[in-house]
């Protein structure tokens, strides 16, 4: 019993991890611009794909056969997340021209629109290009099963934790003490006045979308071995990030980290009981959370100033 | 490895071109010449689309093989592709287009089982023969009163799970049997089917837990399977989920005997579980991986389009089917949806397929060409696929197979 | 009337075009139109007009559908009573939905909707045993006529008379009262509430209609197919629902017929090749949105329509000397309005701090002191956008003190904003016609049915809209969009709005910020002359010279508590006063008004 527990404890983690990075992506945009991407989850399965494109150039591997477990190996999969965090971040950088910068600020939050709009196309070329079927990407650190006390866990769950945990601690960092991470703040706080105390609020803007981006393409790399590169694969992982960030304020980082190992470890716990449940167990939660909590549990309250 | 059939290749796609432009430049010149058959199913959407696509390519083949020998009916073959994406509202006006606007005189398809379920009452009513190849839900050919229309050359949920079923109750291992189903259309007919087969062989699961799709972790109901005791599990799923299955077996060190439905030979399974785990479960094909030299041909020549490996046996079935249906117009004498329902059920003659040879292979109650007999003993084999055998394999016998 | 006209011959030609259409392919893709203008027509509602983003809508559709599946065959329902009775479940859960919505707003609105329809999907997937799951439910009843199932054809003519009848019917209650309260609503929720919209009901409201109309999508389409399952409930039908609405014209009453068309059209012609069709649809959404906010409604009126864009004349006319539509006069012994012992506190802030104030009937009150002396959270407490912590405040003899502001504005307390809250694309005799809602009687089925009742309370309202425009001198403007006029005349709308409410008390925030001293006389005189029409005012202001000359009464606020209060001259002369103002805060006081000074000397 003690097992099954331990096995949805790190279960939970490892899935909490990636949904509160995720969330952290959303929660940097929205802070510094108002609005956020509603296609993250294509970003991440396009991630996925780029990551798994840029380990058969490096392993010189043969389109034609799947990936050989040692294609991961060294210092491919580190290269691969950077080229892949720069390549995902160039794409946000294209969102936020073609389908944010439009409807920015104006009433009436056509970006939802635009960015699902973006989202489609996105994984139409996808599909295009990679086809619906799911494509292995091999761990760096091997397959083996690590015991702990009864419990099974996979060296990629443990990076995705470990990578998830220290992304979001330097980004706490440069959020909090950078001076770029200031001019995010100031952005965020009011536009006008950031660019009147000399800060470059569309680059900052820009930044945003790009260091979000890139976060839900290395999150795609990070997921990919444990679930199969899929174009499809991001939609479930962008949702409930969402959703943790939303009942963790998104004008809040730390309460959408904070939200999305919740949402892992509670996903994790409904699952002890009935896991096909699960979802509906999640999303009921919350809107009831939101009902009695509009800003989240750790969101400012916002009033309108009359 | 390449092809030594390039003009086959060439010809498909020349074929396939010609189908695109037809519609616009040929429909009314060759309408009362050309004998139309139709395609609806998933071809770039969800990941069974390769199934679909495999089936087409053996359509085509068949068609290329009709063609040589002058048509039927002396009329020659055209396929009319539609791709419904997955999508049930879309395969229903798919559907709808086929018979009721291209005027096609039979469909193959779909690719996955739920859409025909969604349009099924449409050729049943506007008496078009259907053909389906990849779909596997048992209802799909269920008759609902009435004539049905619905045939399949392909595998059968319930055939398979009369056959694994019979396995476990004859493994010495399976103290208790348990169940573990996707919370899809195809997990839930199978699970349908795993039920009222269990019932009727006298056993009852000891578990039955569902888990999603696009799950990576199934550890919590297979712990409820472990402590219920569950020495063979019976899985029905399709390929990557399969795959993740086991992965969180080997984290939780269980190991039931896995059967599983034959979503295992996909690709996808290989690629998700591993080449090691993906050896644990076994499953059953229509198409045996000890190919006779007569199937090795067939697959020299279709594999340069087909996406992997283990989608042949949708190229045979559809080629199979196509050869059949082509067999009942030439008996029926005519197009008409009636008669070629009639002669479908009663056809004359045999015909030596690539998945079998057909005898009689439909009746007025009986829709479905391949049956318990016809199914073969797969599993995983250093990243292939293989036949398997065991001491139970070799011991089952037809009255084992109740359900 | 012409309207009327041209969406019958459009419904008849449409029919028509079914009678000598022997393809039922043809026949299935209008059938799929019809389904997806009744989803956009009640969408547009929700959409175009209450400006609320439902992600859901997909979840309501399966409301519809499986209610008709379980009630044919379970209950082995009449298949046309269990297509109401599923319009009705669908417009329960339109309430369901609308519940959690009504707090949040943004992305979390986008959440909670999202989250709705994911629980429907997901609902009906899982619950296989009632609702069939993947494998559906199938031999759902088809709608009959004689007992004979429909065919084809009689399909869409029942589709096409169901699109009209609703367009109709919606268009009634959208041209009235209750699309102006809709419109209000994706505007400014709290000036709605300032004008007497009862904003939670109307959000509630548009929902329904949304959910009724989906659901009855939905119930169509599961009897016309006899089968149901969880693949036809997606996220993708969601999006496509919406991008109907946005690429036919959200808000206009065109625009659902135009989108409904287009997109299915779009959708058999690129049947052929589907991977494009969900490119395109994806390339519409983002680009549409871009190109043509207005969607293909917007386009065909800039084609076809006008060049609408009446210049914005600056000057006033000579008001016209008509008497305000008002209330029934009353004797009112003592206060008209007495508040007692008034607090509010932000946290650390204590903008009010036991205040108390009577204003008495007929007179002009001002309530004067330094920025921050709490004058706006008392007009704010007041008039019900912010709860007071503790106190008393009656109106007429009645606490207020739980109303909420459209009660308040129904008993004839009225606001202006220090900042302006127009509903800026709206004409300023919408937005005075959006004062008189709480003064127009016709309910919800009166207008939808378009019955004597509200065509007569619309005829009424607008006459005395016009005659407020007269007496304010803005008759010429009636037809401006309210955000395009110069700043003095927006003050002056804003105005004519809340006088429109028929206030026995009418409570200006400011009124003279940013006038010139011309203009600013000019509203000393037309505040003399509202007075006159027997309304009560409390005004906030600045300009000293301004409440000198017409306050009968003035109240003086510093740091949350009342210093004084008086005649004009009482006050003028009062040390406290003059400290507050010169005292303590020179620096603050030196901008806001030479005037002041002047006034105070």
């Amino acid at each position: 019993m003690l097992a099954t527990w331990l096995q949805a404890l790190v279960s939970g983690l490892a899935i909490g991890g990636v949904y509160a990075l995720i969330a952290l992506s959303f929660s940097i945009t929205f802070t510094t611009t108002k609005t956020l991407n509603f296609s993250q989850g294509e970003f991440i399965g396009v991630g996925a794909f780029l990551g798994v494109a840029v380990l058969y150039l490096l392993s010189g591997q043969d389109e034609g056969a799947a990936l050989a477990p040692g294609a991961s190996a060294g210092f491919n999969y580190p290269l691969a997340a950077i080229a892949v965090g720069a390549a995902v971040g160039v794409i946000g950088i294209l969102l936020f021209i073609t389908a944010v910068r439009p409807f920015a600020g104006k009433p009436g939050m056509s970006w939802v629109m635009s960015t699902i709009g973006f989202g489609i196309i996105l994984q139409s070329i996808g599909l295009a290009i990679w086809g619906p079927a799911p494509v292995n990407l091999p761990s760096p650190f091997g397959d083996d099963v690590i015991r702990i006390a009864g419990a099974g866990v996979r060296p990629q769950e443990i990076l995705v934790l470990v990578v998830a945990i220290v992304l979001m601690i330097g980004l706490d960092l440069l959020l909090r003490r950078t001076r770029m991470g200031k001019a995010m703040r100031a952005v965020a706080n009011n536009p006008s006045v950031a660019a009147l105390m000399g800060i470059n609020v569309s680059a900052v803007m820009i930044g945003a979308f790009a260091l979000s981006s890139a976060l839900a393409g290395i999150g795609g790399l990070l997921v990919a071995p444990i679930a199969s590169a899929s174009i499809f694969m991001g939609l479930g992982i962008a949702l409930k990030a969402f959703s943790g960030a939303i009942v963790g304020g998104l004008d809040n980082p730390r309460g959408c980290i904070f939200g999305g190992f919740a949402l892992g470890l509670l996903e994790a716990s409904v699952a002890l009981w009935q896991a096909q449940w699960r979802e509906i167990v999640i999303f009921l939660l919350i809107i009831l959370v939101l009902a009695i909590r509009p800003q989240g549990l750790f969101g400012a309250r916002t009033l309108d100033k009359v | 490895m390449r092809s030594p059939h390039q003009p086959t290749r060439r010809a498909t796609l020349a074929g396939a071109a010609t189908l695109l432009s037809a519609p616009f430049i040929f429909r009314s010149a060759h309408a009362a010449e050309d004998i139309k058959l139709g395609f609806n199913g998933d071809l770039s959407a969800s990941p069974s689309a390769q199934s679909g696509r495999a089936a087409v390519v053996g359509i085509q083949a068949a068609m290329a093989d009709l063609a040589r020998e002058g048509g039927v009916l002396g009329r020659p073959l055209t396929l009319t592709i539609r791709d419904d994406l997955s999508q049930p509202p879309k395969s229903i006006q798919n559907m709808s287009d086929l018979i009721d606007n291209e005027k096609v005189v039979a469909v193959f398809g779909p690719t996955n089982s739920g859409n025909a379920l969604a349009w099924k009452h449409i050729p049943n009513q506007k008496h078009i023969p259907v053909m389906g190849c990849i779909g596997s839900a048992t209802d799909i050919t269920k008759g609902t009163g009435g004539d049905n229309y619905m045939f399949r050359v392909g595998s059968v949920d319930r055939i398979q799970v009369v056959t694994l079923m019979g396995y476990a109750k004859k493994n010495p291992r399976s103290g208790k049997i348990g169940f573990l189903t996707e919370t899809t259309g195809y997990g839930q007919g199978g699970l349908k089917d795993l039920q009222e087969v269990a019932q009727a062989q006298g056993l009852t699961p000891a578990a039955n837990e569902k888990f999603n799709v696009n799950d990576t972790d199934m550890t919590s109901q297979l712990s409820k399977l472990k402590s219920a005791g569950v020495e063979t599990a019976l899985v029905w799923a399709q390929g990557t989920p399969i795959g993740q299955l086991m992965r969180s077996m080997d984290k939780i060190g269980y190991f039931p005997t896995v059967l599983t439905s034959w979503a295992a030979d996909n690709l996808s399974f290989m690629n998700a579980a591993g080449p090691q785990l993906a050896e644990k479960p076994i499953f059953l094909r229509t198409v045996s991986e000890t190919r006779s030299p007569r199937q090795q041909a067939l697959f020299d020549r279709v594999r340069p389009n087909i996406d992997a490996d283990s989608a042949f046996s949708f190229a045979v079935h559809g080629y199979d089917g196509t050869m059949l249906l082509a067999r009942a117009i030439q008996q029926a004498g005519s197009t008409d949806g009636a008669k070629l329902r009639e002669a479908l059920e009663n056809l004359n003659g045999s015909y030596e397929g690539f998945a079998k040879t057909y005898d009689h292979p439909f009746s007025r109650t009986q829709h479905d060409a391949l049956g318990a007999a016809d199914q073969r003993w797969t599993c995983w084999r250093d990243g292939k696929l293989a036949a398997y055998s065991d001491d139970i394999v070799a011991s089952l016998k037809p009255e084992d197979f109740k359900g | 009337m012409r309207h009327v006209l041209a969406a019958c011959i459009i419904a008849a030609l449409a029919a028509g075009l079914v009678a000598v259409t022997a393809n039922e392919f043809y026949l299935r893709i209008l059938f799929s139109a019809c389904v997806y203008l009744l989803c956009a027509l009640g969408m547009n509602v929700l959409l175009g007009y209450a400006g609320q983003k439902s992600l859901g809508q997909a979840g309501l559709f399966g409301a519809g559908a499986y209610s008709v599946a379980l009630l044919t065959t379970s209950l082995d329902m009449n298949p046309w009573l269990a297509l109401v009775l599923a319009v009705a479940i669908s417009a329960v859960f339109g309430v369901l939905i609308a519940a959690p919505s009504l707090r949040v707003r943004g992305p979390a609105l986008a959440m909670v909707t999202l989250a709705f329809g994911i629980v429907v999907e997901k609902v009906v997937t899982e619950a296989s045993d009632v609702f069939g799951g993947a494998m559906g439910i199938y031999a759902i009843k088809p709608l009959t006529i004689g007992g004979v199932p429909l065919s084809m054809a009689q399909w869409v003519w029942l589709g096409i008379a169901l699109c009209l009848g609703i367009h109709l019917l919606l268009r009634n209650l959208l041209t009235g009262r209750f699309g102006r309260a809709f419109l209000s609503l994706q505007a400014d929720e709290i000036a709605a509430g300032a004008v007497g919209v009862p904003v939670l009901r109307f959000k509630v409201l548009a929902f329904v209609i949304a959910a009724a109309t989906c659901g009855l999508a939905g119930a169509l389409v599961a009897q016309q197919n006899q089968y149901i399952n969880s693949d036809f409930i997606t996220f993708n039908l969601s999006i496509f629902i919406l991008l109907v609405v946005l690429f036919g014209g959200s808000g206009s009453l065109v625009g659902p017929l135009l989108g409904a068309v287009t997109l299915t059209l779009l959708s058999a012609v690129l049947a052929r090749w589907s991977w494009i069709e969900r490119f395109a649809n994806g390339a519409l959404l983002l680009f549409a949105l871009y190109a043509m906010p207005k969607g293909l409604a917007g386009v065909l009126s800039g084609v076809f329509g006008k060049i609408a864009g009446p210049k914005a004349a600056a000057e006033i006319r000579p008001p016209a000397d008509v008497p305000l539509p008002t209330r029934p006069a009353i004797v009112v012994d003592g206060p008209l309005l007495q508040a007692d012992d008034v607090c509010k506190s932000y946290g650390g802030v204590r903008p009010a701090h036991n205040i108390g104030a009577r204003l008495m009937p007929g007179d002009i009150h001002a309530l004067i002191g330094p920025n921050g002396a709490g004058k706006s959270t008392l007009i704010n407490m007041l008039s019900g956008v912010v709860r007071a912590d503790a106190g008393r405040i009656a109106f007429l003899g009645a606490d207020l003190k739980h109303a909420t502001m459209h009660a308040i504005c129904h008993r004839g307390i009225a606001r202006t904003f220090q900042n302006l809250r127009l509903f800026r694309e709206l004409s300023v005799l919408d937005n005075v016609l959006l004062g008189q809602h709480a003064r127009m009687s016709n309910g919800f089925l009166s207008s939808l049915f378009g019955l004597p009742r509200a065509r007569r309370e619309e005829a009424r309202a607008r006459q005395r809209a016009g005659a407020i425009l007269d007496f304010l001198g803005l008759s010429h403007l009636a037809e401006a969009p309210a955000g395009s006029l110069a700043y003095g005349l927006q003050r002056r709308v804003e105005l004519a709005r809340a006088l429109a409410t028929e206030p026995r008390l009418l409570l200006l925030d400011e009124p003279a910020a940013g006038l010139n001293p011309q203009e600013t006389a000019e509203l000393g005189d037309l505040l003399l002359r509202v007075r006159a029409q027997g309304i009560t005012i409390l005004l906030v202001e600045h300009h000293m010279d301004l409440v000198m000359r017409i306050s009968d009464h003035v109240i003086v606020l510093d740091y949350g508590e009342k210093i004084s209060e008086g005649t004009p001259a009482l006050v003028q002369s009062d040390p406290r006063v003059m400290a507050a103002y010169l005292g303590t805060d020179v620096e603050e006081m030196a901008p806001a008004s030479s005037h002041a000074v002047a006034g105070l000397a």
